[in-house]
């Protein structure tokens, strides 16, 4: 070439070097023109001036072809099936596969085209000490890459994720197919001889290979082109959390009994550092030789978003079981401790409760829940709730609504006290034997213990709102009186079941309730007049044994003139609770023996004397019928009934009404038993006839209809034998607000209008023997005589209406 | 109530105020707080119609109390309220007890006082509350006319369709058209 080229030129040389024409595919220039252009460059000190024209043209390429053509394939795919999700398996994926491929790796070439033009542009500056733009730092090829990313990113169609999204989900499927079968081959087996479970395809066209090359090679080009974290990143890890929300949903399905989260956390550790390298390494296993800042950055992923991820999602999930977990306790125990272990790594707790709650008040706190199995679960949730958080900060929160729930049920009560006492309920009788007093709500003890200080820890967050730490530790029966925070509740209760106990036995045996009312005395202190009511009521029994075997002893000279022997049951009435009152004429010859055994107790006892309860008992009888005879024990009224069928075979209700003093509809009950047993037949309504035999031509040959009937006999006596003797707490508590009305009537009678507190403050004052009665329970007992139009209410006023 | 009659009482009917409250300055005044509160306990379960009785606020020993004119006599149908204070002395000596509503009586002054003989000297432990009442609600009816307080009322006596019209304008007057409680 000639030493002295023109100014046109040296223009011509210039624009073929560097394609500043924009025609990069005619580029046939050489080293040789790069020198030469430098040296014109030298000359004219034009090198800034070329350099900018240079990249212009890049950058114009790139915007103008390049990149739209790369997001054409999405575009195209996107319009193309976009509405249509059910493409065929198995073909998709390789369609999707191919096409992405296609598309990246057309960038890929565009890209590396450039690249030698890239370098002329640094020889360039280098030798005419030019500058390209400001001072971004890294070579030119860097800031080649930026401006590929830039636009990109300009031109980026919405829809673009919908294509990369497959692609990646169809390479994880197969990388996470080949990583389930490489941890467990048993389970999958059958699925795969039918298809693939990677690729969707049949299992003999498997197309899991072409894909993890295809993958293998998309993500290296890109990488290349520094792209893959920008274009995929987030698809990247979305994928992940969607498997590790998948797996941990179907891990935990239903099974409590084992702890799962070390498992999981094993699982989560191997499905997302493999799948990273896969991505970002290019196969299985490369990690290690992979770049440092790779590393560093799999593992930071790894601990701060997926590990944060699966506890999160582990906690969610057992959260939205918890209540099955609590019903499930103890054998949910290990789920629990993973739940305890995971709290702490997550800010879930208020979740917790809130969940929790919602869970027990649609799923237990609704008419259609028994009382037994409200308290079960109360009891479960005391015990699964300390697991977790020992301090029952959390179960405080939770159960508040139960409790206010079981306040309101009539029958906690006694449910609870019952099967304190009851042998066959193991878990409350077995507390019961538990020797520690009660930690009821007004205890005060000391709230920190010092002996162990090192290992004090605060109270969690919200233990603002709440009581002592004292109450909120207390055994589970201290918490269940605590339903009440009263213990006289439940004393009274206990008092009313054992005087069920003790008058349905009859066997004066006391040993049992004696035990009881001990362990009551250790739980309930000694110090309860209640309780010693109730050992009265124990006293009782033994006292009436000495008494019955005194009176019937054989020295007891009226014995020979007795036709039947009595036995008594005699009770202290000062110490019994009320009874239910039935009214009960008993025959004259069996009142002859009362009052025969009435006369000894005098002689016995000097000044007292004795008050039967008729109602109240049982007779052993016999029955002797045509063609059978009966021996039962029954109640005084049955054995009044079919005492007055002795005279006259055939009575109508009202005449046996009249004659036993016991109303109606308790006859007709009674009478049933009599039918039961094939006794008495009602031949018309009202009217019952005696039943001699089953039939009087058949007499002497008891039929099977006979016998049975009597199997029924042991039921029906249960049936009758389980109504309770006692007026109900319910009853009682009616009672105790009668007396309240009367001071009620006499205040306001003389005091013209009270409000509320002051009628509450009054009866608190004057009621001798104060009764426990809450201003909302005495609301409530107002209301109700403001709806009777007892009361009236004005001005926040009680007063009493003009007579 | 018969066990707690104080046997100075009962050995001598009509001791002066002076001495029995002597008699009684070391009790405990729980006790009496105690036999006033069992009082009210009675009073509340009684049945007794036309007669009631309740602290008048935080004190147990004001009471005010309530009567309605015995049946079949010019008081029939008339509601008076009195006022009840017991000593500290109660139940060895009386309470004092005054109507609070006017009440036109032999017995009854202006002022509301009343001539009753068990409510001075005819005291006794025995009696409560409930029998004061009963007393007053029976001297309305039958007043004692031989030491009126009331002359005017004493007068009228004899005439009881004259007494009954006047006593029912005297109520009307005394305690507004009809607005009787």
């Amino acid at each position: 070439m000639s030493k002295h080229v023109d100014s046109k030129q040296q223009w011509e040389i210039i624009q073929k070097t560097f394609c500043i024409d924009g025609k990069f595919s005619v580029n046939s220039a050489d080293d040789e023109d790069l020198a030469l252009v430098v040296r014109f460059v030298q000359q004219l000190g034009a090198g800034q001036f070329v350099l900018d024209l240079a990249l212009d043209a890049i950058w114009t390429a790139l915007r103008q072809t390049i990149v739209p053509d790369f997001w054409q394939h999405f575009k195209a795919y996107y319009d193309q099936k976009h509405g249509k999700d059910n493409d065929e398996p198995g073909e998709g994926s390789v369609d999707v596969m191919s096409r992405v491929a296609a598309a990246v790796s057309e960038l890929y070439d565009g890209a590396v085209s450039f690249i030698p033009l890239i370098h002329r542009c640094e020889i360039l500056c280098e030798k005419a000490g030019c500058k390209w733009e400001d001072c971004i730092p890294g070579g030119i090829m860097e800031h080649f890459k930026l401006h590929l990313r830039a636009t990109l990113h300009s031109q980026m169609p919405p829809s673009f994720t919908f294509l990369l999204h497959k692609f990646f989900s169809a390479a994880f499927k197969v990388f996470y197919h080949a990583e389930i079968d490489t941890q467990d081959e048993s389970e999958e087996i059958v699925e795969e001889s039918m298809q693939c479970g990677g690729c969707n395809a049949a299992a003999d066209a498997c197309h899991c290979q072409a894909i993890t090359n295809t993958f293998n090679q998309v993500n290296r080009q890109l990488f290349e082109l520094d792209l893959l974290e920008r274009l995929a990143g987030d698809i990247i890890s979305s994928l992940l959390l969607t498997v590790i929300t998948q797996h941990v949903t179907t891990t935990c399905r239903d099974s409590f009994d084992q702890s799962r989260i070390h498992q999981l956390e094993k699982w989560v550790e191997n499905v997302v550092v493999g799948w990273l390298e896969v991505v970002y390494c290019g196969g299985r296993g490369h990690l290690s030789s992979a770049d440092e800042s790779i590393q560093r950055m799999v593992s930071d992923n790894l601990t701060h978003t997926y590990m944060t991820a699966l506890y999160h999602t582990y906690t969610t999930t057992r959260i939205d079981q918890l209540f099955n977990i609590v019903i499930e306790y103890p054998e949910s125990q290990p789920a629990l401790d993973d739940i305890r272990e995971c709290l702490d790594r997550t800010h879930l707790r208020d979740r917790l409760v809130e969940s929790l709650r919602s869970a027990i008040q649609t799923r237990l706190l609704h008419p259609g829940v028994n009382t037994t199995d409200v308290l079960d679960a109360y009891i479960s949730a005391i015990k699964a709730l300390r697991v977790l958080d020992p301090k029952g900060v959390l179960l405080e929160l939770v159960s508040e609504p139960v409790r206010q729930y079981l306040r309101g049920r009539e029958d906690t009560v006694r449910y609870i006290v019952s099967s304190l006492t009851d042998e066959s309920s193991s878990e409350l009788s077995e507390e019961l034997l538990v020797a520690a007093p009660l930690v009821l709500d007004d205890s005060h003890s000391d709230d920190d213990n010092m002996d162990n200080w090192e290992t004090w820890t605060p109270d969690p967050v919200h233990a603002h709102s709440l009581k002592s730490k004292s109450q909120r530790t207390a055994d589970i029966i201290s918490m269940l009186v605590n339903i009440y925070g009263s213990k006289d509740v439940f004393i009274t209760e206990y008092r009313t079941i054992l005087a069920d106990r003790i008058l349905s036995q009859f066997n004066y045996d006391t040993d049992r309730e004696i035990r009881y009312l001990e362990h009551l005395k250790v739980r309930f202190g000694e110090t309860l007049t209640l309780l010693h009511k109730c050992e009265v009521m124990v006293k009782d029994v033994a006292d009436s044994k000495r008494i019955n075997s005194i009176v019937n002893s054989d020295e007891n000279q009226r014995r020979s003139k007795q036709k039947f022997p009595v036995s008594a049951m005699i009770l202290s009435a000062q110490f019994w609770p009320s009874f239910k009152e039935e009214r009960l004429l008993l025959p004259e010859e069996v009142t002859k023996e009362l009052d025969t055994y009435t006369e000894a107790f005098q002689d016995l006892k000097g000044n007292r004397t004795l008050n039967w309860k008729p109602h109240l008992g049982q007779a052993q009888i016999e029955i002797e019928l045509k063609s059978r005879t009966l021996n039962l024990t029954v109640t005084p009224t049955q054995a009044t009934i079919i005492y007055h069928f002795q005279e006259c075979s055939r009575w109508s209700i009202s005449d046996l009404s009249t004659i036993t003093q016991v109303p109606k509809t308790i006859l007709r009950r009674k009478i049933t038993y009599w039918q039961t047993q094939g006794v008495l037949h009602e031949v018309e309504p009202d009217i019952f006839v005696l039943v001699e035999g089953e039939d009087v031509g058949e007499k002497g040959h008891p039929s099977v209809a006979g016998t049975s009937q009597s199997d029924i006999t042991p039921q029906a006596i249960e049936e009758d034998e389980a109504e309770s003797v006692m007026a109900s707490a319910q009853d009682q508590r009616e009672e105790e607000l009668q007396v309240f009305w009367s001071y009620i009537v006499g205040m306001l009678t003389n005091l013209d209008c009270l409000p509320l507190e002051r009628i509450h403050a009054m009866l608190k004052m004057f009621v001798q023997g104060s009764v426990e009665c809450s201003p909302q329970e005495l609301r409530a007992f107002l209301d109700r005589k403001v709806r009777q139009h007892h009361l009236l209410f004005t001005n926040g006023l009680y007063k009493l209406p003009k007579s | 109530m018969a066990q707690n009659i104080a046997p100075e009482t009962t050995v001598n009917p009509s001791p002066s105020k002076n001495n029995s409250e002597r008699a009684v300055s070391g009790r405990d005044s729980h006790s009496v707080t105690k036999r006033l509160q069992h009082e009210l306990m009675t009073l509340m379960m009684s049945s007794d119609k036309g007669i009631s009785a309740f602290p008048e606020g935080d004190n147990l020993f004001k009471w005010i109390g309530t009567l309605t004119g015995p049946v079949s006599t010019a008081y029939e149908g008339l509601t008076y309220r009195l006022s009840l204070e017991f000593p500290s002395s109660y139940p060895y000596s009386p309470p004092t007890v005054k109507f609070v509503s006017a009440c036109f009586h032999p017995n009854v002054d202006l002022h509301g006082n009343i001539c009753l003989d068990i409510l001075k000297e005819k005291w006794s432990a025995s009696y409560d509350v409930r029998s004061i009442l009963l007393s007053i609600q029976s001297l309305l009816g039958e007043p004692n006319n031989d030491s009126p307080l009331n002359g005017h009322a004493a007068e009228l006596w004899a005439n009881q369709v004259a007494y009954k019209k006047h006593l029912h304008e005297h109520y009307k007057k005394v305690n507004g058209d009809g607005d009787s409680k």
